[in-house]
């Protein structure tokens, strides 16, 4: 069948930006959610669509995935592998485990979001988060491949031990900013400009998954590795204690001196 | 010089702070509820809806739904609290903290309808039955979507002092968005005051934490289910400190 030059221009004009529209390509989509389009996030969270959530799952995957094997790949080949699976398993099951009360928390706080949709959003920012990750890794890795080996014979001064902790901790709290940053905007999409419920939401999520983040990570320690300890991907005593329960305990301890 | 007949201006009236519509103004709010994951909904999404169904003939209903909610949801978070030492606490854990919260309400209730006549409130008996159930599933609820955490932190501790922080921490998390769904509902009743509701909550809040020393042990081991030796919360905690 012979289609006319004018047929041809007119279906360029009106089916071809209409599918654009609807059913964008990857990587379009990819550079969408990074600049945080509020109306475009605002209709996939609406949508419902499950690939897309997949398709957030494995940028995290991918993204956190390679910033933690560069971490690890300080301490040994073995500990970047390691590292590379823990990382994106701290995000995606600090998502799960607190799909639950995030869910709950929304429409009590003034977003009347659905327990997926509330994942969703939730899922979206850490995806930003783990592509800022992603994209600093070649980074790390170059900064890891100039320092003297993390071996059981380290025997530079602890400056670049700690330049190296404190290089990750910027990196990590940068990408954690500006994924919530672009939670925010989408939350504040979603309240119809209702900032101060808006804000609720994004700090009681904040403070959920900063909660429950924290203690998967001692869980799941180590990261960086030390030099005096096995190559290990769970450390022997991973459930023992934890971050809050040590600054807990030194509360209790003030209490009692005090009191005693 | 002013009239001698005619009263003082008033002062230009200051915009008041926003009043919520009367109950029953969304027709969103007289779709009935009709089971518990249709109660389970309406109590975090449409808590206007379970207060204007309170009021309605079938209230029954709705207070059994969510009196259900309410044991079924604590039994399961003192499942979670049980995990902390295992053993027998598998069991007498839930069974405890469904029993006190359902003692705790029941002893409570009486005092909240009297406060609530007192206060000027026009709520019915049932009514506030339905609002204390409320706040039960309310919090229960709540508890559920904290059980993750709790259960990763139960796991990963032996320190029975910083276990019941994490729970009371959550419990009261719980209780706060509880206790703002009763006040809501009380805010509907034209009632005058809200001193005999400020008052009940801080009644109700001690009487939840005895409850802690009253059941003894939530979290760690005893030969007892109950304790023999009676106890307030403020000395069993600070017995568990030393």
């Amino acid at each position: 069948m012979n289609i006319a030059p004018g047929n041809v221009s007119a279906m360029m004009t009106t089916k071809a930006p209409m599918t654009a529209i609807n059913n964008p390509p990857a990587a379009r989509q990819f550079q969408t959610l990074l600049r945080g389009e509020a109306d475009a996030l605002h209709g996939w969270l609406h949508a419902g669509d499950a690939t897309r959530m997949l398709r957030d799952g494995a940028v995290i995957a991918v993204g956190a995935g390679l910033y933690g094997a560069a971490m690890g790949w300080w301490r040994a080949p073995e500990q970047a592998l390691f590292v590379a699976i823990k990382f994106p398993l701290i995000i995606l099951l600090t998502t799960l485990g607190n799909a639950l009360l995030n869910a709950m928390l929304a429409p009590l706080l003034g977003l009347n979001l659905t327990v997926r949709q509330s994942v969703h959003a939730v899922l979206m920012s850490f995806t930003i988060s783990a592509a800022i990750l992603g994209a600093f890794a070649p980074l790390t890795a170059f900064m890891v491949w100039n320092a003297p080996p993390l071996t059981e014979h380290f025997a530079s001064s602890r400056t670049t031990y700690s330049s190296i902790q404190l290089a990750h901790v910027v990196i990590i709290a940068f990408a954690g900013i500006a994924g919530n940053a672009r939670l925010f905007q989408l939350l504040q999409r979603l309240a119809d400009g209702n900032r101060r419920g808006a804000r609720r939401v994004m700090f009681a999520w904040l403070a959920g998954n900063l909660f429950l983040g924290s203690q998967l990570s001692w869980v799941l320690r180590p990261f960086i590795g030390s030099p005096h300890l096995p190559v290990q991907f769970f450390r022997a005593h991973a459930m023992a204690g934890g971050f809050f329960e040590s600054v807990f305990n030194s509360f209790v301890y003030l209490f009692k001196l005090i009191f005693s | 010089m002013n009239e001698p007949n005619q009263p003082p201006k008033l002062p230009p009236q200051m915009p008041t702070a926003k009043t919520p519509p009367p109950l029953g103004d969304d027709p969103a709010e007289r779709v009935a509820i009709t089971g518990v994951v249709s109660a389970v909904e309406s109590i975090l999404r449409q808590p206007r809806r379970v207060m204007f169904q309170l009021r309605e003939p079938g209230a029954g209903k709705v207070i059994t739904a969510l009196v259900l909610i309410a044991v079924v949801c604590s039994l399961i978070y003192g499942v979670i609290v049980g995990s902390f030492s295992g053993g027998d606490q598998w069991w007498a854990a839930p069974v405890k903290t469904c029993a006190g919260l359902l003692i705790a309400a029941v002893i409570c209730l009486p005092r909240l309808y009297i406060f609530a006549s007192l206060s000027g409130s026009q709520a019915r008996l049932l009514e506030i039955v339905g609002l204390v159930a409320g706040l039960l599933a309310l919090m229960t609820v709540l508890l559920i979507g904290f059980a993750p955490v709790a259960w990763l932190f139960s796991q990963s501790t032996e320190s029975i002092v910083w276990m019941g922080f994490l729970h009371l921490l959550f419990c009261f998390i719980a209780t706060a968005f509880g206790l703002r769904f009763m006040n809501a509902g009380f805010a509907q009743s034209q009632a005058k005051s809200n001193a005999g509701f400020n008052t009940w909550v801080i009644i109700f809040l001690l009487v939840l934490l005895q409850m802690t020393a009253a059941l003894r042990p939530l979290l760690g081991t005893s030969p007892h289910f109950l304790p023999v030796e009676k106890k307030f919360f403020m000395s069993h905690w600070f017995d568990c400190m030393k």
